[in-house]
């Protein structure tokens, strides 16, 4: 089944590869801009993210947490979605209807909504299933006197059986 | 700075029934990017086997929405997939066998031709081409390509992905350092990350979304309420007072001025323009159908016929309506969108409007029908 999985998948990246050959021109542009991605994100977007995640677990009250965290993910996404429509990178000839909306405006106005949004769910209670689960998980943090001790007591906690199994 | 190791990472993210689940929500947006993408190529390169029907009228616009949309979504999908994998970018040894090496490679060909046809494809809907290849045929084979090593990655990986998928997200055994957010939140997060890029984009296509997609490609609306994707100035046509449609047959042919057309029986009809980069929009179009214009000319029916347009060089110059396009009685010569006259832009004198078609294939400014 995995072979199988591997030669198929294979056989399809080489017709893929013989499809891209003859429009492979320029190939530095192609290559490029296949490259952009794993280089941007694996040296500029993963690092600032994890930066991020612990900012936010340092100086963000645990009941804040996720919605902030969401709040930052989201805005992210938005920014990412908007560069196109506020850069437009040697766009083509101007046509009408079309990449025509007020984009600094539209982001703007997504990101107040996002935040809004995330002040609600920092401010009002949440729903009792997810507070019983809150509090069920700020347990063990309460209880962790050492970051030593926790790692040791680890395994007890994971041998407990689990629910549904 | 210190450069991380494989195992320093410990938040609750990087987990394999994290990164289970988020891959097949990821595999699943790229399968019906990769479905959709596949068939509007074959109706604009149509195999001999392929045939595209022409009902529902809205079938072009929902494949290519779900192509644009899915893309979309599969954005914030792809950055929390290569979040929950990131430490495996600092395994050491870097390379352990010849067959570890091959599978790093195949990895990063994967990101590299799924990051390709994401950002080239979010770029090519808002009509902007920072390179220097050829969008369309280069953004198709990098599709094979992504698909094909998501495959390779899959078989790779297949133990590790069913355990993933076979153990419930819990947050327990929490980790040693939980982050900001649990296994269950950094899932729901993903989700609702890929939510906000669907609506904030979809109206681009999806009507009722309009006004609340800010950062959808197009309004939506246009001179005439339509987009325009390619302008007479663009096309280098310009208007003809003595323009002559010619029709063109085996054995005969007719040549009819704008009043023989415009005196013909005419046809109304609700059909949406559906734009290969993802935008869709509905017009009321009035015109003669191209199946009673051949019959009335003498032309024979249930072939194909070729459009010619007035622009002499464009990639899209030139259209074939495929025999089931050519005979549907909603496949009409336009000469009137919205209950105006065609403007030059929107194709005047005359323009294809067919059901179920790319947009591109929606030839303007058409001078010549030919029947083979």
């Amino acid at each position: 089944m995995r072979a199988a999985l591997v030669a198929t998948g294979a056989l399809i990246i080489g017709w893929g590869g013989w499809l891209l050959w003859p429009h492979l021109t320029p190939a530095a542009s192609v290559a490029g801009w296949s490259l952009a991605g794993p280089v941007v994100h694996d040296l500029l977007l993963a690092p600032a993210v994890g930066l991020l995640g612990v900012i936010v677990t340092a100086a963000v009250p645990p009941r804040w947490r996720v919605p902030v965290a969401a709040g930052l993910v989201v805005s992210g996404v938005l920014v990412l979605l908007a560069l196109p429509g506020l850069l437009r990178p040697s766009a083509g000839p101007p046509n009408p209807g079309l990449a025509d909306r007020n984009y600094p405006f539209g982001l703007v106005a997504a990101l107040a909504v996002t935040w809004l949004l995330v002040l609600a769910a920092g401010a009002l209670p949440p729903p009792r299933r997810l507070r019983a689960r809150f509090r069920s998980r700020q347990r063990p943090r309460q209880t962790r006197p050492m970051p030593g001790l926790s790692r040791i007591r680890r395994p007890r906690r994971s041998a407990r059986p689990r629910p549904g199994r | 700075m210190r450069i991380p190791t494989e195992t320093g990472f410990t938040r609750s993210a990087h987990d394999a029934r994290v990164t289970a689940r988020v891959g097949l929500w990821l595999g699943v947006a790229f399968g019906v990017c990769f479905v959709t993408g596949l068939l509007s190529h074959g109706i604009q390169h149509p195999p001999g086997w392929f045939d595209w029907p022409t009902r529902p009228v809205s079938l072009y616009r929902i494949t290519q929405g779900l192509h644009v949309v899915s893309g979309v979504a599969a954005i914030p999908l792809l950055l929390a997939k290569l979040w929950s994998v990131y430490p495996l970018l600092f395994a050491r040894p870097v390379v352990r066998s010849v067959a570890h090496a091959v599978e790093r490679g195949s990895v990063l060909l994967l990101i590299g031709a799924a990051s390709f046809e994401l950002i080239t494809g979010l770029l090519n809907v808002f009509q902007a081409y920072p390179w220097r290849f050829f969008f369309p045929p280069v953004h198709y084979a990098v599709g094979w390509i992504a698909i094909g090593s998501m495959i390779v990655h899959l078989g790779v990986k297949l133990p590790r992905v069913l355990d993933g998928l076979r153990r419930p997200v819990t947050d327990e055994p929490a980790p040693a350092r939980p982050g900001a957010l649990g296994r269950r939140a950094f899932l729901g997060v993903t989700a609702l990350a890929a939510g906000a890029a669907v609506l904030a984009t979809a109206g681009a296509t999806v009507p009722w979304l309009r006004r609340v997609s800010v950062l959808a490609w197009t309004s939506g609306t246009g001179p005439q309420g339509l987009p325009v994707n390619r302008t007479a100035a663009a096309a280098g046509v310009t208007a003809d007072p003595g323009w002559r449609l010619e029709v063109v047959w085996p054995g005969g042919s007719r040549t009819l001025s704008l009043d023989e057309l415009a005196a013909m029986d005419q046809r109304t009809a609700e059909l949406p323009i559906a734009c290969v980069e993802g935008w869709s929009a509905s017009a009321t179009w009035t015109g003669v159908p191209v199946s009673w214009l051949l019959a009335a000319a003498g032309a024979p029916a249930g072939r194909p016929v070729h459009v010619e347009s007035l622009e002499r060089d464009g990639l899209y110059a030139r259209s074939v309506l495929p025999p089931a396009h050519a005979s549907d009685e909603l496949t009409l010569l336009a000469l009137a969108v919205n209950g105006e006259r065609l403007s030059l832009d929107h194709g005047f004198p005359a323009r294809i409007i067919a059901p179920s078609r790319p947009g591109v294939l929606q030839t303007k400014w058409v001078r010549r029908l030919e029947v083979k």
